[in-house]
């Protein structure tokens, strides 16, 4: 049966939503280093109560961004206006973390303007970079 | 570092509809919660029960398909919820729904916490001495 996409987050969206109690046990090859790895964080760092545990958080975290993602892309298409461009992602990221810059939108839309013109898959972070690197340099 | 973001009654409505002037701004936020969440970046949003009652947030209904599937987790309004926002309530006179906000910003482990609102000064007023980003819509 081939699902769609929509049809595939929603049912990926109900499992992750469900009962996590019951469990299976897995034969799921992962690298030797990556797993005795996440056993040392577990172990020394605490990082989780358990391998199993820490392996199960990071698949969740990473399936939840996979259909926020796709959810996203799919509202794009059906709302091409609500895309955000790389200047409105950097202010976004600017107000979220409580930026100075978040106050000059204008300084990190150039900034992004800038930069895209030079690397067309920068990401927020580095236009913010880019703009205080201006602003510093601005007398 | 954990990050938790809020969002409030005016944040929920620009988001839900496409039409709405301050969509763009609200999906902006999101669309980077999004991409951090894709680097593994600690960062979770959630809104408070009594947000979703103002806001008309019925997770049921397949009107609100598009933020129900955007992966927001609720915050309930329990017990200790409902004790600290009613404090809040008794001393600022905010709204219910505000009030929640305050209860969950105060009970909050987040490293991190930012709020999504039209009203930022309704925000710092039942954040109180907690250190909040607070963005405005």
């Amino acid at each position: 049966m081939v699902m769609g996409t929509v049809d595939a987050v929603e049912r990926i969206s109900q499992l992750l939503g469900s009962d996590m109690e019951p469990t299976s046990n897995t034969s799921m090859r992962i690298p030797t280093a990556l797993r005795d790895a996440a056993a040392l964080a577990v172990r020394e760092l605490g990082a989780a109560p358990s391998t199993t545990a820490l392996t199960s958080a990071a698949l969740r975290a990473a399936l939840e961004a996979v259909i926020m993602q796709a959810i996203l892309d799919d509202h794009y298409e059906r709302h091409p206006a609500a895309k955000p461009d790389l200047g409105d992602l950097a202010i976004a990221a600017a107000e979220l973390d409580g930026h100075p810059l978040a106050a000059e939108p204008e300084r990190i839309r150039h900034a992004a303007a800038e930069i895209s013109a030079l690397h067309p898959a920068a990401d927020p972070e580095a236009v913010l970079l880019w703009a205080e690197a201006r602003a510093f340099r601005a007398p | 570092m954990n990050h938790l973001v809020l969002l409030d009654n005016e944040a929920v409505q620009a988001l839900a509809d496409p039409a709405h002037p301050k969509h763009p701004h609200v999906i902006s936020h999101v669309q980077v919660i999004a991409s951090r969440k894709r680097r593994a970046v600690p960062i979770t949003v959630a809104i408070p029960t009594a947000v979703r009652v103002e806001a008309g947030w019925n997770r049921n209904s397949p009107v609100w398909a598009f933020l129900n599937r955007l992966r927001i987790a609720d915050v309930p309004l329990d017990t200790s919820y409902a004790n600290t926002a009613a404090s809040i309530r008794g001393r600022t006179n905010v709204s219910i729904a505000d009030a929640h906000i305050g209860g969950v910003i105060q009970a909050a482990s987040a490293d991190r916490i930012t709020v999504i609102t039209s009203d930022p000064a309704d925000m710092r007023r039942v954040a109180m001495d907690k250190d909040i980003t607070v963005v405005t819509i």
